[in-house]
Formats: C-alpha cells, sequence, structure tokens
C-alpha cells in the first residue's frame, strides 16, 4: 500500500489533482474493525481544465501512461484497484479540506474525518451505510460536537434523527 | 440471556474493540487476510475481485492474485 500511495502522491505533486483524502470502507478502517473491501477509494479535488471542465481524465492517462491498467470501475496501482471518486457535493468538498493528515508506515497520505464518513454515510444511506454508521457510534472515538455542525451544515438531521432512534 | 452468552458477546465486542485500536498498516494487513477468505466465495458467484498484492515485511509477496 505504501507504493499506491507514494503514486497517488505524485499525482497530487503533479498537479494532476488538487488534494485526495481516502474514503469508503478502508477510510471507516483506520477508524474502527478491519472490514472487507477489495478497491481503495480515494476520493479527491480535481483542478479546473480549460473550460471549467472537471474530469478523471488527465489522472488515468498519466496512470496508463506508467503502465497501470484499468480494471473495471478502479485503476490497478501497485497491486491495489484504486477508485478515484471526485468529490461532487459541498459534504464532499469539506471532508477532503478538512481530511486527516496521517502516515502510512513512512509515506504520508490523508484519511477523511470519521465525522465527515458518518455523514457520508448517513447522506448516501444505503444498508451497508447504515451499519456502518453503527460501527462508528460503538468503536469509533467521535468528536460529537463537531459531527453535529456537519450534520447541520449538510442537512443532515432528519436522517441522523432516524438513525438515532 | 444466559450469563454464558452475555460472557461471549461480551468478549466478541471486546476483541471488536481491540482490533479497532491496531495500526493503519496492521488493519489492511487484516483486510488483505480477510480479502483471501471471501475472494473464493465471491469468485464462485461470479463476482470477479482482486486481492490485493501486498508486501510483507521481507518484501516477499505474500498474496497472489485469484484467477479473475
Amino acid at each position: 500500500m505504501e507504493k499506491t500511495l507514494a503514486v497517488i502522491n505524485e499525482l497530487e505533486k503533479a498537479g494532476l489533482l488538487s488534494r485526495y483524502a481516502i474514503g469508503g470502507a478502508m477510510g471507516a478502517t483506520f477508524y474502527v474493525e478491519p472490514l472487507v473491501t477489495f478497491d481503495l477509494d480515494v476520493f479527491v479535488v480535481l483542478p479546473t481544465g480549460p473550460g471549467g471542465l472537471l474530469t478523471l481524465t488527465p489522472i488515468y492517462e498519466t496512470l496508463r501512461a506508467r503502465g497501470y491498467h484499468e480494471e473495471g470501475e478502479c485503476v490497478l496501482v501497485e497491486g491495489i484497484p484504486v477508485q478515484f471518486l471526485p468529490a461532487y457535493n459541498p459534504l464532499l468538498e469539506e471532508a477532503l479540506a478538512e481530511a486527516r493528515e496521517t502516515m502510512y508506515a513512512d509515506v504520508p497520505t490523508r484519511v477523511l474525518r470519521v465525522e465527515h464518513l458518518l455523514a457520508i454515510a448517513l447522506q448516501t444511506g444505503r444498508l451497508k451505510d447504515h451499519e456502518r454508521i453503527q460501527l462508528f457510534l460503538k468503536e469509533a472515538e467521535l468528536d460529537h460536537t463537531y459531527l453535529a455542525g456537519v450534520i447541520k451544515r449538510h442537512g443532515l438531521e432528519g436522517r441522523w434523527k432516524k438513525v438515532r432512534k | 440471556m444466559t450469563p454464558e452468552l452475555e460472557r461471549i458477546i461480551a468478549a466478541k465486542e471486546k476483541r471488536r474493540r481491540d482490533l479497532a485500536t491496531l495500526s493503519f498498516p496492521e488493519k489492511v494487513a487484516i483486510v488483505v487476510q480477510l480479502q483471501k477468505m471471501v475472494a473464493p466465495i465471491l469468485l464462485g458467484r461470479g463476482r470477479k475481485v482482486y486481492v490485493w498484492q501486498m508486501p510483507a515485511s521481507n518484501d516477499q509477496p505474500v498474496l497472489a492474485n485469484f484467477p479473475r
């Protein structure tokens, strides 16, 4: 995973993405017990291209040129299928801006804050998201004041009330 | 609930909490082990999955890809 993260760091350094952070099940695993997943979900802020176009194409082209190939929705980077997900709404934009800086072995990386992972799960609302929310509540150290702010800012109070019932 | 069942459930919850406190690389290593366990079942159901290739601490590959 170090090599994979190093490649993603290089993409950021080269300006192909403005900022990234690990999310999804691997992001959740940072805070709770290990969860089975086969993809590394990487949320990205993309630089604005000509005509204001936001596209993953430059990332895919660069990785392809380096010999990495696509596997379905993912790109296989150093043995790990990486799914690049552009920040497509204000919650994800905020989550990326406030992602936690950390180290994976000796490689710097970022992971979305657990409060944002919980809010994203609330917003997405699939069955597995509800299960994940329960795990966060049981196992993760949540900053409840911060979480309340995220939930309020992104209009998730109704969903949160239902979950807490 | 019987006392024995309560003890078992408490032990399971403790184990989960303990797992949650492991370092990120330790957790990733466990995820890869879980992938190895789950992949044959998913492949048997026709789902394409890819077990992560992670070097061990001595830089030897410990996992092979499942046939796709």
